[in-house]
């Protein structure tokens, strides 16, 4: 199993509904996987729809926990710059479950030169504001990885808010950017 | 038109709709007009009811009454994405009322775009089904005409300026508002579908 054959696994192991996605070269195998298992094609699929960028993307799949299911965020970590008042004074104050995951950048295997201004403190900015992060990276397996995935999936709907899972696919099967 | 005068309005037709408000004086304006576990307010997060309506609209029952967003001119340039994304997904059960009083009407009466920006014409390049409205009958009027159509819906409604006097403040937990509109959209909201 590749890596993100098992991000999308552990998504829909998760009981996602409906993930909605802003694209980037390392998550676009994963969202294809998504897209493939859900029966559709060409980046859309009857769960799987694009989104513009990342703050809306919070509001259109925190909205889904209001109807008692679980929406998913797919995205690279550099929009947690847009999508960070959307998840506080969102999902965090409405105490709304969702799952994001999203692929880092700026570190190991990084060709841009300052793409880590912003994603070298994301885990440190999340946590900060009171978001759950588990950062995943070379040092486990695909099977690790989704079943990560899957169980922060299960964390999202038993705390009631977001949670974040970070992979970083240097020294993976995966494209780091 | 009034913006308390448009909201007494549409708070007497959506007693059956899901309804997503935009923050600060809307949201206060609508509690006070009539409050209703109908109503999700969304106390911060300017720009972003569109993007939850949306949302909305996609997970409830499309059989059930339509999802209805209650925005501002200001809030909706905050996020104009709302109107491609919502074009492009295109949920059919989604009505989305813009508010336009060409201002930031609560943070200093600072104006917006609205008065160079035509809102109702990128809503319809966009993929809305729109129409207009500038009375409170005309907005009665229109939003019986969107209740009708397969598209995503934007009702442009020119409002005055300025805020109602003496509202009081929405010092809800959002918590709390989470509750009563999860409960509301699973015991009446789904009920009509099965009704």
């Amino acid at each position: 199993m590749a890596y993100a054959e098992a991000v999308a696994e552990g998504i829909w192991a998760a009981g996602v509904a409906r993930v909605g996605y802003i694209p980037s070269v390392t998550v676009a195998p994963v969202i294809n996987a998504l897209v493939a298992s859900d029966g559709g094609a060409n980046g859309v699929s009857p769960r799987v729809t694009p989104l513009s960028r990342e703050e809306e993307a919070i509001g259109v799949m925190g909205a889904v926990a209001f109807t008692g299911r679980l929406g998913a965020v797919v995205m690279q970590d550099n929009g947690f710059g847009n999508a960070l008042t959307a998840l506080t004074t969102f999902t965090l104050s409405y105490h709304l479950p969702l799952l994001v995951f999203a692929n880092t950048r700026g570190g190991l295997g990084e060709y841009n030169s300052m793409i880590h201004s912003i994603s070298q403190p994301v885990p440190a900015l999340l946590r900060a504001v009171g978001l759950p992060v588990v950062e995943l990276d070379r040092r486990s397996g695909a099977e690790d990885w989704r079943d990560t995935v899957q169980e922060a999936g299960v964390q999202a709907v038993m705390t009631y808010r977001p949670v974040v899972v970070l992979g970083s696919f240097w020294n993976t099967d995966g494209k780091v950017a | 038109m009034r913006r308390i005068e448009a909201l007494g309005v549409l708070a007497d037709l959506t007693s059956r709709h899901p309804v997503v408000a935009t923050c600060a004086a809307t949201s206060r304006e609508l509690a006070s007009v009539k409050d209703g576990d109908n109503h999700l307010y969304l106390l911060d997060a300017m720009g972003l009811v569109g993007s939850v309506a949306t949302g909305l609209a996609l997970s409830v029952n499309p059989s059930a009454p339509k999802v209805v967003g209650i925005e501002g001119d200001g809030s909706l340039l905050m996020n104009p994405n709302v109107l491609p994304t919502g074009g492009y997904l295109a949920p059919g059960n989604l009505i989305l009322v813009l508010l336009d009083n060409g201002v930031y009407g609560s943070t200093g009466a600072l104006p917006t775009y609205s008065s160079k920006v035509d809102l109702q014409r990128l809503a319809a390049a966009a993929g809305w089904t729109t129409r207009s409205a500038e009375t409170t009958e005309g907005l009665r009027a229109a939003f019986g005409e969107l209740l009708t159509v397969r598209e995503p819906a934007f009702l442009y409604a020119r409002i005055e300026e300025g805020n109602a006097p003496g509202t009081e403040k929405l010092l809800i937990d959002p918590v709390s508002i989470t509750g009563r509109f999860t409960r509301w959209l699973r015991e009446a909201h789904a009920a009509e579908v099965a009704a």
